[in-house]
């Protein structure tokens, strides 16, 4: 690995932290998910800061080019992350039904009280 | 007994008046609830102008996210026999006693209104009863009971039932999933032959192109459902 590539990977994976940070800080992430991907981004800044790590995995898995072992662990990441976030939308989902009923029962006793009030005035 | 009615109605505006008048007519002495989900055309409207009892929902939910509301509204308000009639005219309230008989005489905990016992009225197209049938099959194989008209949605259910599906409800298309979860979870389920009738206006809830989707989405629910889950005694407090 050149070390031209080394450090434009180093300064992705460093900007893509910062993102999260930013992110976290705004409060445009919660908690719960930016460990993941806070995780993710530590991998990478150890990928990038030494790749002899990647190497030995490499020679463990025995896999040809180191590459596609990094290919291979983002692309199990992804999937994982994914799951997880479907596993969320239909928590949120659940809720959000929830939510609509309660609504519904409440908006026709207001509606009802309202009325019984209407009819009082008159 | 207190008797509760559910009308989940989604863009009924050509039924819906016809529907209600024809419940109270029929069953002056049970209450009813028409649940508009969010309908796009002017039935909350109507509803409101007639005075109609009803909910709307800010959002809409499907069918299962609507009358599972019903359900809870009935819980809230300790009804003793939760029915549901579909809102475009298919139900005809007059065979309401029947559906509603076993359950009030405690001998079923959900009766299901079925138009293939008796084989009478409107029996819907070969291919829908096809795809009925290999509902009601994979029902059978996977509970061990037969239920002929897993579509219907012409159901009464007793307190215990009602309480329980307050709770727990399939959103979608919940009628064969019901089944299976009121089985499983001990409850006795049976059926009671009614007459039903071609709707008489607006659209039905699934298309034709929607069918096949429909087919393998509640299969594959009813088979997760069962999977894990050991049908539990329950014992019976009447």
């Amino acid at each position: 690995m050149t070390p031209e590539l080394q450090l434009i990977l180093l300064a992705g994976a460093v900007i893509y932290l910062l993102l999260i940070f930013r992110l976290l800080k705004i409060g445009k992430l919660s908690i719960k998910f930016s460990l993941l991907w806070l995780a993710s981004g530590a991998v990478l800044v150890l990928f990038a800061v030494c790749p002899y790590v990647v190497y030995v995995l490499r020679d463990i898995l025995e896999i040809q080019m180191p590459s596609n072992l990094v290919f291979l662990l983002l692309f199990c990441f992804v999937l994982l992350v994914l799951l997880i976030l479907s596993v969320a939308v239909s928590d949120y989902a659940d809720r959000l039904k929830r939510l609509t009923q309660e609504n519904a029962m409440l908006e026709k006793r207001v509606r009802e009280l309202e009325h019984r009030l209407d009819g009082r005035d008159c | 007994m207190k008797t509760l009615v559910l009308i989940p109605c989604y863009n009924e505006e050509a039924n819906i008046v016809r529907v209600v008048e024809r419940l109270k007519s029929t069953c002056p002495d049970v209450d009813y609830l028409v649940i508009n989900d969010c309908s796009r055309d002017r039935s909350e409207e109507i509803l409101r102008e007639n005075g109609y009892n009803y909910l709307t929902l800010p959002v809409n939910l499907g069918i299962g996210g609507g009358v599972q509301c019903g359900y809870r509204y009935a819980r809230a308000n300790g009804y003793d026999i939760t029915v549901q009639m579909d809102g475009d005219g298919q139900h005809d309230p007059a065979y309401l006693n029947k559906v509603v008989g076993p359950v009030a005489r405690g001998e079923m905990d959900m009766c299901i209104g079925s138009r293939f016992i008796t084989k009478e009225g409107f029996q819907t197209s070969p291919l829908r009863r096809f795809g009925i049938n290999v509902l009601s099959w994979l029902i059978l194989l996977l509970t061990g009971l037969r239920v002929r008209d897993v579509t219907s949605g012409f159901r009464a259910c007793g307190k215990e039932m009602t309480n329980y599906f307050a709770d727990h409800y399939a959103p979608d298309y919940p009628e064969p999933e019901a089944i299976l979860d009121a089985v499983l979870n001990g409850y006795t389920v049976g059926e009671a032959p009614v007459i039903m009738q071609e709707r008489q206006g607006g659209v039905s809830s699934i298309h034709s192109f929607k069918s096949a989707y429909y087919m393998i989405k509640v299969s594959l629910s009813l088979i997760v459902h069962r999977l894990g889950s050991h049908p539990k005694k329950r014992r019976k407090n009447v």
